[in-house]
Parts: structure tokens; C-alpha cells; sequence
């Protein structure tokens, strides 16, 4: 019986070694209450981690903490959560106006605009205050990690994480290598994807990563398709999710994201790389230009009520069985 | 020897210090030394609280991140001079836990070598909320307590004995092979436990009766157990299928599923999260997932609350029926949980009826009989009724003496299929 055990402890040693974390995670600060830094909140604090989130005046906390209360009730209405779990999480989530609160947390997530110099104002803001070695994570999708870091004191821990929305339900996450990124660092992050349940694809800094590289020319030509008279954009949307299987078409989903967003991002990505397929479809400008944003103005490529549901989807979609 | 046994979820741990071993077993001498449990852990104010016999309870609160601090934290506890039951740590022979999810892997308490921890990790994908929050308790435990055996002692292997004809789905035979996409049961350690205890209470060999046991708590599943043998269960693959439960569905229509998820546009997560938890007696009477509170309402013409409970009770009688069917009668059923042991209402209204089968109830004893241990049939009653407070630690604690001394039976299906 002793030697079985014995046996039995010295392998289960290296087990256990092998699955030890390489560092303690607890608390995580996140900069920005806004729509992905409350969704990445959310999904920060059940994971049953403690979440610190800043924003940038009372007015604004308690802006964010009302739309934060409000999606969590719509979670529960849509049966993703139940009532416990709804306060279990807002139980975790500190809300904050200064950046004091990154010192004693384990890592930090922007998620800010997409703005170069805000994000960089910020990431000084954060490496001044927190222990060297805990990761800095910008949350973009288009800009230059290598080139936001550079001016940092401890540029080596500073690594990029494109979270898709909803964070909640969406299950990958690009994690990005800037030029001096750390091994240390890079894997640390990955780490923490995991801790949150996301698949982390690895990628290389380069605009738009995969994710955004290989939606926004889909959703461009979808724009030009409209543009050009082939189709009615409810036609257009239609046939891409039903004949591809996806969950929405290209359009509503650019309406659902933000067509203010979208064109920024398009705009990054043709002015970093030059190349024609991210110039943004003149549809896109206009209907921005006309405040026409999407779901959230009530009015994009379609229209939408103001609990965001669309209202005018043609008769043929419609869920049906087989 | 004091064994610890402990009950790891994904932010509690519960403990028991048993001391027992084979002379103590004969003579039914085990001794509870001590109860307890740390609940939050996660958070900055976890709780610790620690019962031991004619003392009063200790309770205190700190940050607790993570189970390996729990378990650090309940033997400093449990050695500690003023407030502990142990000289020191070491005192602890052996620690026993509870796994939910055996698979068809075990079909008995075992052991844990890393080759058992590689196997609950497999299982882990048939009961992923479970079986996690279990092994890092064993992590913890092992860590603290490097130097004694471990053993796990699974919920569902005491099921192991159905027969295929009950353990599988009416579904393409590959996925079974493929998935091992079956009915396995839980609640096992309890069923044994009320099934062994009911019969030393009637003074009857367990091998010699066909009994019927009951378990309704939060999750509520029973158990038709032929001749001391589990011949089938309520709960199936997961712990869903059955009864109606606090916040489950129990039995239904598969095909609901799929309509939802078409219909209503929801997710696997979205419908998995309704059937587990917004179901059950709180999604149909949407006052409570807790009977003591349902009675109440019903009991004030809350009509939503009277057919939750309806629901509730005429499950368990469907159950009752089937079960004395697949064996050819029955000649006890024992009652156990928090809602068998303390609701006379629903075991009134769960056998109400039955008397044809020969079960008649006492009103009188059934209505005064609020938790321990009793028999509320009448005198004349053919078929016994007893309700017996469950104790799946004293299971498990035995069972760490007999897989330490080597006597562990196993509970192998009386048949295998292959494909």
C-alpha cells in the first residue's frame, strides 16, 4: 500500500506542477465602462474573478452601472443567467474614477475608443501605477500594439487582446504579439483567455488581425452590393445568413456593431495597409454622416425598436425547424 | 482511524471528521466528529463554519481564493487547540471524497492514483459543472495531506448495476459507444445509504426486499433497488432527466429543444441554462425553487404554487409506479432530502392513491413527523414507508475503511452489450 502511494504522489507531483498557473490571477482592471469594457467586465466577474472598472466620473459610473444592470436583467429574461448569478457579478465589479485601483490589481485591459493618442495617455496612466511584471492589454482591432507600447517605461509587458462583442457569449479572442511583447507576458494572456473560456488564436500584429481583416471586406462588398442596385440590403443580408448558415447578415451585423465603428475601423485599416478592398463603401460614410449608426440610433441599413429588435425583417426571416 | 471526507463545489467545500474503521462498522459505532464547511470561496469573505457535538458552532470569515486555501484553512481549524477536534493535522488517517461523475469507469469507490485523477478528468466532459470543482478539492486536499491515502467515492457507480435495457437511450447505438451516451443516475451515495439504513430500521436484509427510494431535495431523483441492487434510476445522463426538481425540467419532451432553439432563437447555453436552472418548481410557479415556501403560497390560493407542487408530487407518484412495475411490487419506499424528510404535504399527496399497491400511510404520524428518522405507514400497511435522513458521508468514510482494507464490492452491470 505505502510504496502504491508513494508511486502514485511522486507522479501526481508532476501533474499538478504541469497545471500550475505562472501567475496569481485575482484582480483585473478594466479601463472604460463602455459597451465592451461593461461586456468584458461581465464575463471578468463571472469567471468569479474581481473586477475594477474605471471610468472617468461619477456621472459616467453611474451611466455605465445602469447599462450594465439593464443588460444583465435582459441576460436573465433570455435565460443566460439566473437572478443569483446577475448579483454574484455586479458583487464582484468595483466601480472606480481613478486610476489608483490598477496597483493592486494582476492585469489591466483598455478598451477605450479606438483612438491612438487616448490609448496611449492611458496605457502611461496604468504602467506607472501597477507591479512590472503584470500584463497591460490593449483591447483593439486595428491599431499598432509595437507602436503604443513603444513609449512605455516596460513596453515588454504590454500585449494586445481583441475581444469580439458579446464578450459573454462570443468564444474567441485574438491575442497579439507587439514586437517586444515578452514570451512571459504573451503567455500570460493567453492564459487568461482561457481562464475566461475563450479559445485565444494567436496572431501577429498586423491590422485588422484575422477577425477584422476577413469581416470588414465581406461587409464592404455587402454595402457595395446594395449600392450597385444588384439587391435590396434586407435581400442582401438574407441571402448571405441563410446560404452560409450565418447567425445575422453582414449588414445587420455592421447596424448591431456600430456603423460609426465600422467606418473607423475600415478607415485604419486602408490608411495602415494601403489596400483598396478596406476603402469604405460611400454607403457606409453617407449613413454615418447622417448619424444613421445602426441599432443603437434606432435606424442603420435597417431599423430597430428601442429595445434594439429589429422591425423590419422580411416574411421569409424567420426561424423555422428543418 | 479519523477519516476526513469532503464535498468539493465550485465555491464551497463541505467536511465531515468521521472516525471509523471495520471494528467500529460491525457495531455501528462510527463517531461524527465534526461537521462543517467553507462557503465564498472566491471572494474576501468567505465563510467558515465548524460544528462539533454539544459545543456551540464556530464561525469566522476571511479572503479565500481558492480551494488549497479552504482546505488549509479547515485543518487549522480542525487542529486548532480551542475551537479543533485533532491533536494535530497528521492525526487525519485518510480523506475521502465525493466525485459526481464515475462514467463507466467506476462501478466502485477507488484508490486515487494519477491514473484515477486522468480518468474523473475524462468524465469531466459528462458532468463539466461537477466533476472540475471535485478534483481541485482533491488537489487541495492532496497537497495539504501528501502522506495518506485518498479515495473517491462517485455518486454514479452505485447505479452501475441497471441492466442495459434501462441505461439506454432509444438513440443510434453508435452514439453510445461512441459518446458513452447513456443513463448513468446520481444521487447513489444516498440511495445506498437510505436503502441500507431503511432496511437495518425494519430489521431486514437488503439483499431479501424490493425497495423504492426517494431523495427530493434541490436535485431529486429515486431509485427502484431489486434485492440490493439499483435496477433503475430517475436521473439519466446528467442529472436533468426525472423528477421535477428546484430549477430542473425532469422528464420532457426532447423535441422541445430543438423548437426553442429554432423559435426563439436561443442558444445551446441559453436553453441549457433554462432547463437546469430557471425550471422546475420556480419556473412554473415563479415564487420559489424552495417547497417550504411553495406550501405556503399554495396554502394562501397562490394557484401557480398549487400546480407547481401538483406537478412535483404526481412525478414522484409516476416514479413510485414504475418502479414497483419493473421489479413486480415493492415492499418499502423511504423517503430522504431536505423535502422527503421535512414535507408530510408532499409525501401525503406523492402517495395518495397507492393504496392498491398496499401503501397506506399514518396522516397523523406522516403530519408530525418533520425531519429524523420514522415510519409513517399504518400498522396494516403492506408496503413499509420510512422516511430516513440521508448521510452519503458515513457512506463515503466506510468506504474509504473497505477500499483500505480491500473489501470494497463492486457494481458491475449484470450484462454487457456490445456493438
Amino acid at each position: 500500500m505505502i510504496s502504491i502511494l508513494n508511486q502514485s504522489r511522486r507522479r501526481l507531483t508532476c501533474l499538478l506542477h504541469s497545471r500550475a498557473m505562472s501567475w496569481e490571477l485575482h484582480n483585473v482592471a478594466i479601463i472604460g465602462g463602455g459597451m465592451m469594457g461593461r461586456s468584458i467586465a461581465t464575463k471578468v466577474a463571472q469567471e468569479g474573478l474581481n473586477v475594477c472598472l474605471k471610468e472617468i466620473s461619477n456621472e459616467a459610473v453611474e451611466a455605465s452601472r445602469a447599462e450594465l444592470e439593464a443588460s444583465l436583467d435582459h441576460s436573465v429574461a433570455r435565460y443566460d443567467l439566473t437572478n443569483s448569478e446577475k448579483k454574484a457579478i455586479l458583487s464582484r465589479i468595483r466601480w472606480v474614477t481613478q486610476f489608483d485601483c490598477a496597483a493592486d490589481c494582476d492585469i489591466a485591459i483598455e478598451t477605450v475608443q479606438e483612438d491612438f493618442g487616448v490609448k496611449r495617455r492611458i496605457l502611461r496612466e496604468l504602467d506607472r501605477r501597477m507591479v512590472e511584471d503584470h500584463p497591460i492589454v490593449i483591447n483593439t482591432s486595428t491599431l499598432s500594439i509595437t507602436e503604443l507600447a513603444a513609449q512605455n517605461s516596460c513596453p515588454e509587458r504590454i500585449v494586445g487582446m481583441h475581444f469580439l462583442y458579446p464578450v459573454t457569449t462570443t468564444r474567441v479572442v485574438e491575442v497579439v504579439r507587439g514586437q517586444l511583447t515578452t514570451d512571459e507576458v504573451y503567455t500570460r494572456a493567453v492564459e487568461f483567455a482561457r481562464i475566461l473560456g475563450k479559445v485565444p488564436i494567436k496572431v501577429f500584429e498586423m491590422p485588422g488581425f484575422v477577425t477584422t481583416r476577413v469581416i470588414m471586406p465581406l461587409i464592404n462588398e455587402a454595402m457595395h452590393t446594395v449600392m450597385e442596385g444588384v439587391a435590396e440590403a434586407a435581400e442582401v443580408d438574407l441571402a448571405i445568413k441563410l446560404g452560409f448558415n450565418f447567425t445575422m447578415g453582414p449588414l445587420e451585423w455592421a447596424d448591431r456593431t456600430g456603423l460609426d465603428r465600422v467606418l473607423n475601423w475600415m478607415q485604419h485599416m486602408h490608411s495602415e495597409s494601403g489596400e483598396p478592398r478596406f476603402r469604405p463603401c460611400p454607403m457606409l460614410k453617407r449613413l454615418v454622416r447622417a448619424g444613421l449608426h445602426g441599432a443603437k440610433t434606432g435606424q442603420g441599413f435597417f431599423t430597430y425598436d428601442a429595445n434594439r429588435r429589429r422591425t423590419d425583417r422580411l416574411p421569409d426571416d424567420k426561424p423555422r425547424l428543418g | 482511524m479519523k477519516i476526513l471526507v469532503l464535498n468539493s463545489g465550485s465555491s464551497s467545500v463541505k467536511f465531515q471528521v468521521i472516525e471509523t474503521d471495520l471494528d467500529r462498522m460491525k457495531a455501528h459505532q462510527d463517531q461524527t466528529l465534526a461537521t462543517g464547511l467553507v462557503e465564498k470561496i472566491g471572494l474576501s469573505d468567505s465563510r467558515l463554519v465548524l460544528k462539533v457535538p454539544n459545543r456551540k458552532a464556530y464561525t469566522d470569515y476571511r479572503e479565500i481564493l481558492e480551494h488549497r486555501a479552504a482546505i488549509e484553512w479547515v485543518l487549522r481549524i480542525l487542529a486548532d487547540p480551542e475551537v479543533g477536534i485533532l491533536d494535530e493535522v497528521s492525526d487525519v488517517g485518510a480523506v475521502g471524497h465525493r466525485v459526481v461523475h464515475g462514467g463507466e469507469a467506476f462501478a466502485s469507490s477507488v484508490l486515487i492514483t494519477p491514473e484515477v485523477v486522468q480518468q474523473i478528468e475524462e468524465c469531466s466532459v459528462l458532468a463539466p459543472l461537477h466533476n472540475p470543482p471535485n478534483l481541485r478539492g482533491y488537489y487541495a486536499a492532496h497537497a495539504a495531506l501528501p502522506d495518506v491515502p485518498h479515495i473517491a467515492v462517485f455518486d454514479t457507480a452505485y447505479h452501475q448495476t441497471m441492466p442495459p435495457h434501462a441505461f439506454l437511450y432509444g438513440i443510434p447505438f453508435q452514439l453510445y459507444t461512441k459518446h458513452a451516451l447513456r443513463r448513468y443516475g446520481f444521487h447513489g451515495t444516498s440511495h445506498r445509504y437510505v436503502a441500507f439504513r431503511g432496511s437495518q430500521i425494519l430489521g431486514w436484509e437488503r439483499q431479501e426486499h424490493k425497495l423504492i427510494t426517494v431523495h427530493l431535495g434541490n436535485g431529486c431523483s429515486t431509485a427502484a433497488i431489486d434485492h440490493g441492487k439499483s435496477i433503475d434510476t430517475s436521473m439519466g445522463f446528467t442529472p436533468l432527466e426525472g423528477l421535477l426538481m428546484g430549477t430542473r425540467t425532469g422528464d420532457m419532451d426532447p423535441a422541445v429543444v430543438p423548437w426553442l432553439m429554432a423559435m426563439e432563437e436561443m442558444t445551446l447555453h441559453q436553453v441549457n441554462t433554462m432547463m437546469n436552472k430557471h425550471s422546475g418548481l420556480y419556473g412554473i410557479s415563479g415564487v420559489s425553487s424552495d417547497m417550504r415556501e411553495l406550501v405556503e403560497a399554495r396554502a394562501n390560493g397562490h394557484q401557480r404554487a398549487d400546480v407547481a407542487f401538483r406537478m412535483f408530487c404526481y412525478r414522484v407518484k409516476k416514479y413510485i409506479g414504475a418502479y414497483a412495475a419493473a421489479m413486480g411490487g415493492v415492499d418499502a419506499v423511504f423517503f430522504t432530502g431536505g423535502i422527503g424528510e421535512n414535507s408530510p404535504e408532499v409525501r401525503e399527496w406523492a402517495l395518495s392513491g397507492l393504496e392498491y399497491m398496499g401503501i397506506e400511510i399514518d396522516r397523523q404520524i406522516n403530519d408530525g413527523l418533520h425531519g429524523g428518522e420514522g415510519e409513517i405507514s399504518t400498522d396494516g400497511s403492506r408496503v413499509k414507508v420510512l422516511v430516513v435522513p440521508t448521510n452519503e458521508e458515513l457512506i463515503i468514510a466506510r468506504d474509504v475503511v473497505r477500499v483500505l482494507n480491500d473489501i470494497m464490492p463492486t457494481w458491475e452491470p449484470p450484462e454487457t452489450v456490445t456493438p
